[in-house]
């Protein structure tokens, strides 16, 4: 047990329960359900509210507000707001922002993993001057605002004509993902027995080497917990993307809050809601088909805040 | 050498780490730093203000309603997260039916964006739309819930959202927590005759401390980045009565463009992380790597 | 548009006849006007400018306060736009001091703009005496917007004073209808401030507190009056205004929601594009009280350009934005007001009449508060404001008095 986080992200959530035993149906056991019920209409109730809205026609949102049930069911605000809905003059839906989000996701989630994996597999087998102090400041790094890093980054990009590109914004989602990366990667590289290394030295195994047969081989695992949380957190992303993507490569969520920005007369609110599922869509859909293992990436990747 | 030329390996492994470090994180933190004591406005300038940047930052109403928001925030948030993911943790571990369904919906809202989670909330709670025009409509006509409007109570609107988004994080930690404990302890209990709540209470609890202390450190990172919800909920408003430090400097960076101050809120937010952090960094990572026996 | 044709054609070949014939000037153009009578107007611009012979690159950003920053960093790290969008006054001030941006007293020289634009807007459009960027448009903040039909509906007339204001506003309340439509954004709250300041508190005490930043014209009886209204006016708003867009606050209006609406020129572009016309479905009060024209002009920037095409791309982007006929045409489609005063008026909608005769009236001009102070002062007083807007429980002596601590702190 060092590193509380590591400790999260290698325990899964155990095989059962430790609680007592049901004994019968009495009223403790009636107050347990009545929480977790009130419980799960909270956490429930938002997901309703955009679901529902988002199906009903303006005149039914009018007249009956945004809790009701729809009644006359439509998904035209769901075509309207991918293909249809207007930011400014623009009137492309949020399609755009969707895909601008794909073209920044996957190489983002790539070179971070891959940098943090070599990092974290660096600091962690091979003893080189100046490591702790590395590894030290990134661990700062992980934990301080962005506010610090952002306008001299501004500057930076600025004066190498990086700025408002595709490539700023993945150089930042690497810059501000590493810390993460190498910490979960350098925990886990710290499981594996050394003699496994030392038998790898032994066989003329060299520095990249050992890393792209052995060691990335083994870390499937770790791997997969870093794509989990990677696609969330750059997805979810909005600072970096406001403050460095530029017109051109605003991701889903700079693009969400312009939509919904009122522009022209009564906002409609089934096409905002529609376009509000469909950016929370790529996250609840990692969440559901990963299940636990989400559970470890999210803990893992909390530090990121 | 050999070993010569393996050593230029690792380092050219690290370049990327060592260049990022150098740069973007220490470099920049410098700049930054640096600023702040200019009387920089809307671009960088190297005549040197002193700390008047800093004394005007801590003669602002806004600034200091802005560090008290953060506070409240966190001391909140934190806690009814805390109790309640602790709460629901344990309701779910008595053998309930449906705990797989319920560990979904508690958890899932922690994978939507603070984007996505304040524009919702903003929905409902905002009193032209949400549950106030809602209740209204079932002829409650002067049904009054309109915290998010007010300058007094709009900041416990973002605690609120705050605490759906967080509360499933907490409740996946504690189960898990939970699920670790040794399952002979609660056999002893039952013979001892223990009453559940004294178990929790005594037991339990402290054997759940890393569970608490790491879920405590995960949600405290969102309260010093607490930025996208603030912005989309209230806007930091009415008036500046729910913004937050981290959009006060965004604010004075970007939009106001008084890079000087801006720079030195950016600065005192720094430090007062290093100094919380710094500690606690030292013990989890550096000392724990010296021989304990 | 067969007339707006023939305007473009005249443009072409007079500035066909000035421009040799060759490869496109290109011209990124960045700008934040997004709403659809805001495009069509700066549509007015690239027509005339690619008819000239040149490349328009548009590049709109949706918000100003994203745009702004943007288009800064871009000029400061040496990879600017051709030409950008800004607002007059002190706000490019630093970037024309460290050289960024293009001298145009050439320009200014041979186009005659001594003669043709007003003394006002060239200088805030000068720094040390040197021009740095080209006004487009004159507007002022302080318009009362109002919904004809519903005052006809009320048999209550225009008012012309804020007494007059509250008296009407009453009777809206009563009746059921939101009297003002507002929306809660700090821009539009410190605006409406600014537009009480001029019309309750009289010049003096307007220029005295933007020019000569005197925290003591603030203790009087004039500023607790323009306290007193501007707090009264909360009662006549809705409980939905907080972060609401102006546009949305136009709507308001034009559904007949609300009766009134205070904001600048602008807003005829909401109106037009729902298809009323000026003095016929909505009419307008030019500054409630002494209806001052608080002197606001959108210019643009030139950035200094390593490249010699770039500077002939904004030489010539100079004279298209002020060429006679764009001016008329893009004013008539923003709603403003020409900069030049050489110009054919009579096109100019009822509003826009009343605007330009104030504007003739020298004891009616009042150049605007950016004109006047900087945007960090500007942007102090807005919190202020913004604060006493959100306070019911404020009195108007606290407000004073932090206002004027505001003002301590820039006099000079």
């Amino acid at each position: 047990m060092t590193a509380p986080i590591h400790s999260i992200a290698s325990t899964p959530i155990g095989e059962g329960p430790t609680g007592s035993a049901p004994k019968r149906f009495g009223p403790a056991r009636l107050g347990i359900y009545a929480f977790l019920v009130i419980s799960a209409l909270f956490f429930l109730l938002p997901l309703y509210v955009m679901v529902v809205t988002s199906v009903k026609p303006m005149a039914e949102i009018r007249a009956g507000g945004i809790f009701a049930l729809p009644m006359d069911m439509t998904f035209e605000p769901w075509v309207k707001a991918w293909s249809s809905a207007c930011t400014g003059l623009d009137c492309r839906g949020i399609s755009p922002g969707f895909w601008n989000s794909v073209q920044i996701l996957i190489p983002s989630v790539f070179l971070s993993i891959f940098v943090g994996a070599l990092t974290g597999y660096a600091l962690s087998f091979w003893r080189v001057r100046g490591a702790n102090l590395l590894f030290a400041v990134l661990l700062m790094g992980a934990f301080l605002p962005y506010q610090v890093f952002i306008y001299p980054l501004v500057r930076i990009y600025s004066a190498t004509g990086m700025f408002s590109t595709i490539y700023a914004l993945v150089l930042t989602h690497v810059i501000f993902g590493l810390p993460v990366m190498t910490l979960l990667f350098r925990n886990y590289y710290a499981g594996i027995p050394i003699d496994l290394f030392k038998a790898a030295r032994v066989d003329g195994g060299r520095f990249f080497s050992i890393f792209f047969r052995l060691m990335l081989p083994m870390s499937v695992p770790m791997l997969v917990v870093a794509v989990i949380l990677q696609v969330t957190g750059i997805w979810n992303d909005f600072i970096m993307g406001l403050t460095f993507g530029g017109l051109a490569n605003r991701p889903m969520t700079v693009q969400l809050t312009n939509l919904v920005a009122p522009t022209e007369g009564e906002i409609a609110y089934n096409v905002n809601m529609a376009a509000t599922i469909m950016t929370a869509a790529v996250p609840l859909v990692v969440y559901f088909i990963s299940g636990r293992w989400f559970v470890r990436g999210i803990a893992a990747g909390a530090v990121k805040g | 050498m050999k070993q010569g030329s393996i050593r230029w390996s690792v380092y050219a492994g690290l370049t990327p780490a060592i260049l990022i470090v150098v740069f973007a994180y220490v470099g920049t933190m410098i700049w930054t730093i640096g600023i702040s004591f200019t009387d920089s406005r809307m671009l960088p300038v190297a005549r040197f203000a002193g700390i008047s940047q800093y004394v005007r930052l801590f003669g602002s109403d806004r600034w200091l309603t802005s560090l008290q928001n953060m506070v409240l925030f966190g001391v909140l948030m934190i806690g009814i997260s805390l109790a309640l993911g602790f709460l629901l943790a344990v309701a779910l571990d008595q053998r309930v039916r449906a705990e797989g369904f319920l560990r979904t919906v508690i958890l899932y809202p922690y994978a939507m964006s603070f984007i996505v989670t304040g524009l919702v909330w903003q929905w409902i709670l905002g009193p032209t739309l949400g549950i106030q025009e809602t209740v209204r409509g079932w002829g409650f006509e002067n049904f009054r819930f309109d915290w998010i409007v007010q300058k007094e109570t709009a900041i416990y609107c973002v605690v609120l959202a705050g605490i759906w988004h967080a509360a499933g994080l907490v409740m996946a930690i504690m189960l898990a927590g939970l699920r670790g404990i040794d399952q002979d302890l609660w056999k002893a209990s039952r013979i001892d005759g223990i009453k559940p709540w004294r178990f929790y209470l005594h037991i339990v609890i402290p054997m759940l401390r890393p569970s608490f202390i790491s879920a405590t450190v995960l949600l405290s990172l969102g309260v010093v980045k607490l930025y996208d919800l603030v912005l989309v909920l209230t806007g930091g408003g009415p008036g500046f009565s729910s913004d937050v430090p981290a959009k006060f400097v965004m604010d004075y960076l970007f939009q106001r463009q008084n890079i000087g101050l801006a720079t030195a809120a950016a600065t005192t937010l720094l430090i007062t992380v290093l100094c919380v952090l710094t500690p606690w960094l030292y013990a989890e990572y550096f000392r724990a790597e010296r021989p304990k026996e | 548009m067969s007339r707006y044709r023939a305007l473009l054609g005249a443009t072409m070949l007079a500035v066909a006849a000035i421009q040799p014939a060759g490869a496109a000037e290109k011209a990124e153009v960045l700008h934040w006007w997004t709403t659809q009578s805001q495009s069509k107007a700066v549509k007015v611009f690239a027509d005339a400018f690619s008819a000239a012979g040149g490349e328009w690159v548009d590049n709109a950003i949706v918000n100003g306060d994203v745009a702004k920053p943007t288009g800064i960093n871009r000029i400061v790290g040496g990879n600017p736009p051709t030409v950008m969008m800004m607002n007059a006054g002190k706000q490019f001030g630093e970037l024309a001091d460290q050289g960024l941006l293009r001298n145009l007293d050439d320009v200014a020289a041979t186009e005659g703009w001594q003669a043709s634009l007003p003394a006002d807007v060239l200088a805030a459009v000068s720094r040390d005496g040197h021009i740095y960027a080209v006004p487009v448009n004159l507007q002022t903040p302080n318009w009362l917007w109002y919904n004809k039909a519903l005052f006809e509906k009320f048999g209550v007339e225009e008012p012309k004073t804020w007494e007059d204001f509250f008296a009407v506003a009453d009777k809206f309340q009563q009746g059921g209808i939101i009297p003002l439509a507002f929306g809660a954004q700090a821009w539009q709250q410190h605006q409406l401030f600014n537009g009480v300041l001029a019309g309750a508190g009289g010049r003096d005490l307007y220029m005295s507190v933007f020019r000569d930043k005197n925290p003591e014209a603030v203790k009087g009886a004039e500023f607790k009056r323009v306290a007193e209204v501007y707090a009264k006016l909360r009662s006549y708003t809705d409980p939905g205004s907080p972060n609401r867009s102006f546009n949305e606050a136009a709507s308001m209006v034009i559904t007949g929601k609300a009766a009134m609406h205070i904001m600048g020129d602008w807003e005829k572009g909401e109106f037009t594009s729902a298809g009323w016309v000026a003095g016929k479905d909505y009419g307008c009060v030019l500054g409630l009280g002494e209806q001052n024209f608080l002197m606001d002009s959108n210019v643009f920037i030139m950035p200094e350009t390593r490249s010699e095409s770039g500077a002939r791309a904004q030489d010539m982007m100079a004279r298209v934005m002020l060429d006679k006929d764009v001016q008329v045409e893009f004013n008539n489609l923003k709603g403003s007001i020409p900069v030049r005063n050489d110009v054919d008026t009579s096109g100019l909608d009822a509003c826009s009449k009343i605007g330009l005769e104030a504007l003739k009236d020298p004891g009616k001009q009042l150049a605007g508060p950016d004109w006047l102070a900087g945007a960090d002062m500007l942007n102090s007083l807005a919190d202020v404001v913004v604060e006493y807007w959100a306070t019911p429980s404020e009195t108007p002596e606290q407000f004073a008095e932090k206002y004027a601590a505001v003002l301590a702190e820039f006099q000079e």
